[in-house]
C-alpha cells in the first residue's frame, strides 16, 4: 500500500479509536456517580422503541429504580422503531453480554418467545413489561390492566351522563390486545351496570391514525345525532374523536371519556371538552420490571402478574400533583 | 476491464476494510466491561447467526453492484419472502415446500427487476426502486397487514445458536451462508459469467461490442440476487418464526453498505465477496459491541455512517494513485 493511504487510514481510524474511548471513558464517569459500594447487577431494559413519550417515561421509572436501588441500566430498543428482528437481536446481545436479567416489552407475542426461552435456559432472569408474551417461562408480567381500564371509563362516562343516555363505543384496531381489552371492560361495565344507557355504535374501527378516528367519528355524528356521550380506547382515537366534536361545534356538549394523555388532551380536558382521560403509568412500570426483577435476582418471591394501575383524570381532579404528575410525567429528572 | 494481473491490488483492495475489522473486533475486545464476553464463542457464533441475512443479500447485492447495477427492492423481497413462507405452512404445505415458494419468489421479483431493467430501458435505480414498494406492499397484502403466526417447524431451527444436531457445531443458517459465499466467489471469479458481469460493470458499451449478450448477462444478474433476497427471507421467517410484512424496513441501506465497505464500486466492475463479508460483519460486530456496552443506537448509527464514508474515501484514494 502506498504511503499515503496509509497515513489515512490511520488517521480516520485513530479517530474512531479516540470517539470510542471518550463515549466509554464518559460512561465509566456515569456509573461510578452511581455505584454503591456492594455490587451492582447489571440489569438491561429493552422497550418497544426509543423514541415515544410513553418509552421515556418507562426510561425514566427504570433508571429511578436503578438509583434507588444500586442497579445499574442498559437502555436499548430496537434500532428501528417496531422491528421485531432488531428486538430479538438486541435480546441475544444482552445474553452473550450476560447482564444479572432483562427487562423486556415484546414487540411480539410469538416471536420473542424463543430468545427469551434461550436467556432462562441460560440463567438470566426476564420480566416481560406493557405486552404480553405467549406461554409464561418468564418471572413475572408488570403491565396495565387494560380490561380495568375500560372499566373506569365506562363508570366515568355514566356519571358524567348521569345514568342515561345514548353513547358510542369506538375500537381502536381488530387483533390490538391492550385496547381490545379496554373495549370490552368498557362494554361489560356499561352493559351489566347502566341499564340506562344505550349503545349507538360498538362495533366501527377508528384505524391507527388520528385523521381516521376523525372522519369515523364524523360519519358517526352524521348519522346519529342524537349521541350523549363517547367512549375511545387510544390517544389517537380520542384526540380524532376531540377534533370531529370540535368541528362539528359540539365538543363539551357530547361527553367524551378517552384512554392516555398528550398535550393536546390535557388542553381539552382544561377546557372541559374532555369529561376524562384514563391513565396508565409508565413510569411505575419501568420502576416495578426494575424491582420485581432485582427482587427475583436477589431471592425474594414475586407475582407473576403485576398491576400497575389506571387512574382516571377528570377536569375537577386534573390539577392534583398526583394526577399532574401521570398526565405529563417528570421524566426530565432521570433521562434527558 | 481490469482483471488479469490484478491479484496483487486486490489484496491491497481487501486490506483496508480487514484493517477495520480487526479494529471493531480489538476496540471492543480491550473494553474492560465486556472483553471477557465479546470474544467468547457464543458471542461470536450469535454474532455470525445475525449476520447471515443480511450477508446473504449481500452476496446477491454484491453480484449487482459489480454489473455496475443496484437494488433498492432487496429488503422488500426479503419480507415478500418471509410472508410467504409463512402463509404458505399454514396452508398445510410442508417447510421444504414452503421454503422453496419463498425462495422462488425472491427469484421472480429478482427476474422482474432484471426484466424491466433491460426491456425498459430504465436505470436500475428507478426500477428496484419501484419494486422496493410493489414487493413491499405484496408482502402486507398477503399477511392483511399483520404479522402471520404460523406453527413451528424444522424450518424454525435454522438459526438458532445452539443447533439440534450438535455436530454442526454452528446454526444450519451460518453454513449455507458459507456454502454460498464460495458459490459466490467461484462464480464471480472463475466463469465466463462472472467476467461477463464484471466486463458489463467496467463497461457496457465495450462489452456489447466484444460480443457480450449484456442483456441476458444483467437479468441473470438480478434473478441470482433476487434468489439469495428470496433465502434469506425463509432465514429471516426461521429466526422470527412468524411472517413479518414489515421486518427489515430499510435493510437495503446496509446491505448496500456493506458492499461498499468491502471495497464495491456504485460505479460497477469492482467488489469482491470476501469483501463484502468484511463488511457485513464489521457492521455485524459494531452492532453487537454497542449493545454490549449499553451504548445508545444513534452512537452506533453514527460510527457506522463513519466508517461507510472513511472506506468509500480510502477507495478513492486508492484509484487516484493508480
Amino acid at each position: 500500500m502506498k504511503p499515503r493511504i496509509k497515513f489515512f487510514s490511520a488517521i480516520i481510524f485513530l479517530l474512531i479509536i479516540v470517539l470510542i474511548w471518550t463515549a466509554a471513558a464518559c460512561r465509566r464517569g456515569d456509573k461510578q456517580s452511581t455505584g454503591s459500594g456492594t455490587r451492582t447487577y447489571k440489569v438491561a431494559v429493552i422497550p418497544k422503541g426509543t423514541t415515544h413519550e410513553f418509552w421515556k417515561a418507562v426510561h425514566a421509572g427504570a433508571v429511578k429504580a436503578g438509583q434507588e436501588l444500586g442497579v445499574e441500566i442498559f437502555w436499548k430498543g430496537p434500532q428501528k422503531e417496531d422491528d421485531r428482528a432488531q428486538q430479538i437481536t438486541v435480546v441475544e446481545d444482552f445474553i452473550s453480554r450476560r447482564v444479572d436479567g432483562i427487562v423486556l416489552a415484546p414487540l411480539d407475542d410469538r416471536a420473542l418467545m424463543r430468545p427469551v426461552d434461550e436467556a432462562m435456559r441460560e440463567g438470566i432472569p426476564v420480566v416481560i413489561m406493557d405486552s404480553n408474551l405467549q406461554g409464561d417461562n418468564y418471572i413475572s408480567f408488570v403491565a396495565t390492566d387494560n380490561y380495568q381500564g375500560g372499566v373506569l371509563a365506562a363508570r366515568r362516562l355514566a356519571e358524567v351522563l348521569g345514568g342515561k343516555g345514548k353513547i358510542f363505543l369506538i375500537r381502536y384496531l381488530e387483533g390490538s390486545a391492550s385496547t381490545t381489552f379496554r373495549e370490552q371492560g368498557f362494554l361489560e361495565t356499561i352493559t351489566r351496570e347502566y341499564p340506562g344507557i344505550e349503545l349507538l355504535v360498538k362495533d366501527q374501527f377508528a384505524g391507527t391514525t388520528t385523521e381516521s378516528a376523525y372522519q369515523l367519528t364524523e360519519n358517526l355524528l352524521s348519522r346519529y345525532p342524537q349521541v350523549e356521550g363517547i367512549f375511545a380506547p387510544n390517544e389517537s382515537s380520542t384526540f380524532g374523536a376531540l377534533r370531529a366534536l370540535q368541528h362539528f361545534g359540539l365538543a363539551g356538549k357530547v361527553k367524551l371519556v378517552g384512554f392516555d394523555s398528550s398535550v393536546k388532551l390535557i388542553q381539552a380536558l382544561e377546557n372541559n371538552e374532555i369529561q376524562g382521560l384514563a391513565l396508565q403509568d409508565p413510569m411505575k412500570m419501568g420502576y416495578l420490571a426494575v424491582k420485581v426483577l432485582l427482587d427475583h435476582i436477589q431471592g425474594r418471591p414475586v407475582e407473576k402478574r403485576i398491576d400497575t394501575g389506571v387512574t382516571m383524570a377528570t377536569p375537577e381532579n386534573m390539577n392534583r400533583p398526583e394526577i399532574r404528575s401521570l398526565l405529563e410525567p417528570d421524566f426530565a429528572r432521570y433521562v434527558r | 476491464m481490469k482483471i488479469a494481473g490484478s491479484g496483487l491490488k486486490k489484496i491491497a483492495g481487501l486490506a483496508g476494510p480487514f484493517v477495520g475489522l480487526i479494529l471493531v473486533i480489538t476496540i471492543f475486545s480491550l473494553m474492560p466491561e465486556v472483553s471477557d464476553r465479546f470474544l467468547n464463542l457464543a458471542n461470536i457464533k450469535s454474532v455470525a447467526t445475525q449476520s447471515v441475512i443480511v450477508a446473504l443479500c449481500a452476496l446477491g447485492m454484491t453480484l449487482i453492484i459489480v454489473s455496475g447495477g443496484i437494488d433498492l427492492s432487496a429488503a422488500s423481497n426479503l419480507a415478500l419472502s418471509c410472508v410467504l413462507v409463512a402463509y404458505a405452512i399454514n396452508l398445510g404445505v410442508p417447510p421444504l415446500l414452503a421454503a422453496l415458494v419463498g425462495v422462488a419468489a425472491g427469484g421472480t421479483i429478482g427476474f422482474l427487476n432484471g426484466f424491466l431493467i433491460t426491456r425498459l430501458r430504465l436505470v436500475p435505480f428507478i426500477v428496484t426502486l419501484g419494486m422496493m414498494g410493489i414487493a413491499r406492499g405484496l408482502a402486507k397484502w398477503v399477511a392483511r397487514n399483520q404479522k402471520i403466526d404460523a406453527p413451528l417447524s424444522w424450518l424454525n431451527e435454522l438459526m438458532v445458536r445452539t443447533p439440534k444436531p450438535s455436530w454442526l457445531l454452528v446454526s444450519p443458517g451460518i453454513w449455507l451462508m458459507v456454502l454460498f459465499s464460495l458459490v459466490m466467489a467461484v462464480l464471480l471469479r472463475k466463469t465466463v459469467f462472472g467476467r461477463h458481469a464484471f466486463a458489463v460493470g467496467s463497461n457496457e458499451l465495450t462489452a456489447r461490442l466484444c460480443g457480450v449478450r449484456t442483456d441476458r448477462v444483467k437479468v441473470s444478474v438480478y434473478t441470482i440476487s433476487g434468489l439469495l433476497c428470496g433465502l434469506a427471507g425463509v432465514m429471516e421467517f426461521s429466526r422470527l418464526t412468524v411472517g413479518d410484512p414489515t421486518v427489515a424496513m430499510g435493510l437495503e441501506l446496509d446491505i448496500i453498505a456493506a458492499v461498499v465497505i468491502g471495497g464495491g464500486s456504485l460505479s460497477g466492475g469492482e467488489g469482491s465477496i470476501l469483501g463484502t463479508l468484511v463488511g457485513v460483519f464489521i457492521m455485524a460486530f459494531l452492532r453487537n459491541g454497542c449493545t454490549m456496552m449499553g451504548w445508545p443506537n444513534y452512537f452506533q448509527e453514527i460510527i457506522i455512517g463513519a466508517i461507510i464514508i472513511a472506506a468509500v474515501t480510502l477507495d478513492r484514494l486508492r484509484h487516484r494513485q493508480e
